[in-house]
């Protein structure tokens, strides 16, 4: 009897590589900056960065519903502002301590996306979407109608008064740094793990997944109230900071038309790409918002273009010529020689 | 008597909503596309109408005797320069690039006509009407309902009984097998396309004609062409045109109830038929 012996070749999986070792040691650093920010900025520009975090949290969930999943929303102000009214019907009704209330507030939006997705997951792909943003209109017009959220006047988050301003700053300050540390770190982290694998798998294509043993319905489920949840958060913290609330800019479509242009200019499907689109979004609303109209034109257009010829984004063009990914997230094999 | 009235009010109103829901189903049956557009593209007729006729002092129908044709040459380029890039299986493409397209025209429009709302003068038929058993019926709306009814049956007549309508038919069912057979599915979907936004330009006139229009109401008549279409039944013209009625009279009816309640009914009634048939009223499973 003869055996023959079949060594497993000697393999090592990499994960990470030299840039994304940099990336994360920065974004480490981005993390502490911003919990740290009532120390070195000052309320308007801890007001600013709010801002921006918000947009990048925002865009990750748009990110991980279109670029992953394969559900195109545009009413996730839905979800913002269902938890936006959370808050304040829980800190000023109810007399919750605000910044308690922010997290309490997320039970909103969680439940509520159950039966959206329910209903929404029978509508095709394209109409998927508009069924999205008719839900966003139903949430405004009964927070129009309800007189328990004073109807269309709104209402006002005058509990704040009770804390200084520096209080203000550092709860500011370390919600930017949940929000980022939340949207592209757990996103990150999700990516990374067997879900992520399932994920991938499913955005390069759905049914090779599912004959793959990937429960597609399930992981759009998930998809879905995860993202909601995550745009709850945004809501929450974004009008705990505006200190205002009323139906037509707490569900404002303004939402998802940032997100859109950030995922879509920035490179869809990819992390980095939620980066560079905020910083380019950013950046021109600061420099050209002014222009009012014309400069949302400008970025309708810009929209168009990516559409029709670059569908990548920028990190895609960048992507495809150096291969330095911030956020690594495929598996590499590595060979190890036999040593003897 | 007040709930009659609702009833017929909603029907009326319902033409209008047909007017929209038609295009978006030929189109998303036809290329299985959502022009996001489609509403920003009523307005901007609409607009074009209104400034046509208060600079040369047209009447209404000399006006809808310009748009149509103008919205079908506007349907066509729409369909060359953007959306034949854009048809394929996967929604994202098109769904961003006329995404964008709305977002730039509606601010293209602001940037032109300003924000405010106009309407079209119509030389006083907007205002007469007619009244039999103690309901009083706009000449208007029923003018309105009567075009929906004609283009719905015309549309259906032409998808039925034409050699055009039958390559259109081929193309929606297999786009491959219909290229084999010699039909141009580029040349197929710019004539739907042509014809999708050319109904436009008879809602765009009735539109402006029946209340007031603004830059930024595109949105509001994407979602009820849009809630017609699913209501009624995705696949057919008259799935679409029946959609319209539902969704007209659940808004009438909701309006009676509370003024708030108008559109609000509508959604309801949409999110219910999603809930309990998703194939729609007069779908076929």
């Amino acid at each position: 009897m003869t055996f023959v012996s079949m060594m497993p070749p000697q393999v090592q999986i990499r994960r990470q590589t030299a840039s994304g070792r940099i990336a994360l040691a920065l974004f480490v650093l981005a993390v502490i900056g911003l919990a740290a920010m009532p120390w070195w900025a000052k309320t308007g520009t801890i007001r600013m960065v709010l801002e921006l975090c918000c947009y990048v949290a925002v865009a990750q969930m748009w990110n991980l519903l279109a670029g992953y999943a394969g559900l195109v929303s545009v009413g996730q102000q839905a979800f913002i502002g269902a938890a936006g009214y959370a808050l304040f019907v829980l800190a000023q009704t109810f007399g919750v301590n605000p910044f308690l209330a922010v997290f309490l507030s997320l039970l909103v939006p969680l439940v509520l996306a159950v039966p959206c997705y329910l209903l929404l997951h029978r509508l095709d792909g394209p109409y998927f979407a508009i069924g999205t943003w008719v839900v966003a209109e139903v949430f405004r017009l009964v927070a129009s109608n309800l007189s328990w959220v004073n109807a269309g006047a709104g209402m006002s988050l005058s509990v704040m008064k009770d804390y200084s301003a520096f209080q203000r700053n550092i709860a500011m300050s370390l919600f930017c740094a949940l929000l980022i540390l939340v949207s592209i770190g757990g996103s990150y982290r999700f990516l990374r793990s067997r879900f992520g694998l399932a994920l991938i798998a499913m955005r390069d294509n759905p049914v090779a997944a599912a004959s793959q043993g990937v429960n597609v319905r399930r992981l759009r489920f998930m998809i879905y109230v995860a993202a909601a949840v995550g745009c709850g958060l945004v809501g929450a913290v974004y009008f705990m900071a505006q200190l205002r609330i009323n139906p037509p800019s707490a569900f404002d479509s303004m939402w998802s038309n940032i997100a859109i242009f950030i995922v879509m200019v920035g490179g869809i499907a990819s992390i980095e790409g939620v980066l560079i689109g905020t910083l380019i979004y950013f950046v021109a609303d600061r420099y050209f918002g002014e222009y009012g109209a014309s400069y949302f034109v400008v970025l309708g257009v810009m929209t168009v273009l990516v559409a029709l010829y670059a569908r990548t984004g920028i990190w895609g063009m960048i992507s495809a010529r150096w291969d330095a990914p911030w956020f690594p997230i495929r598996r590499h094999l590595v060979l190890e020689r036999n040593k003897p | 008597m007040q709930w009659f009235d609702a009833l017929i009010q909603g029907v009326l109103l319902g033409g209008m909503y047909a007017q929209y829901a038609l295009g978006m189903a030929l189109m998303f049956g036809v290329m299985k596309i959502v022009n996001v557009s489609h509403g920003d593209l009523v307005i901007l007729l609409s607009l074009v109408g209104i400034s046509l006729a208060a600079s040369l002092g047209l009447g209404p129908f000399t006006v809808m005797a310009a748009l149509v044709p103008l919205a079908v040459g506007l349907g066509w380029l729409l369909q060359r320069t953007i959306l034949n890039r854009v048809v394929g299986d996967d929604p994202l493409p098109s769904l961003i690039a006329t995404f964008g397209l709305s977002l730039a025209l509606q601010n293209l429009m602001m940037q032109i006509w300003s924000a405010n709302s106009r309407s079209l003068p119509g030389g006083g038929i907007e205002s007469r009407s007619i009244q039999i058993g103690g309901i009083y019926i706009g000449l208007l709306p029923v003018i309105v309902l009567v075009f929906a009814i004609a283009l719905t049956w015309g549309l259906d007549m032409m998808l039925k009984r034409t050699r055009f309508g039958r390559a259109l038919r081929a193309a929606a069912s297999d786009v491959e097998a219909a290229s084999m057979t010699g039909i141009n599915p580029r040349t197929v979907y710019a004539s739907a396309t042509a014809i999708a936004v050319g109904i436009l330009g008879f809602a765009a006139v009735f539109q402006s004609l029946r209340s007031t229009v603004a830059p930024a109401d595109g949105g509001a008549q994407l979602i009820y062409a849009f809630e017609a279409v699913i209501i009624g039944g995705m696949g057919s013209v008259w799935g679409a045109f029946l959609g319209a009625m539902v969704l007209g009279v659940a808004q009438a009816v909701g309006f009676r109830i509370d003024p708030g309640l108008g559109v609000l009914a509508g959604h309801i009634v949409f999110l219910l038929v999603l809930a309990t048939r998703p194939q729609g009223l007069f779908g076929r499973a």
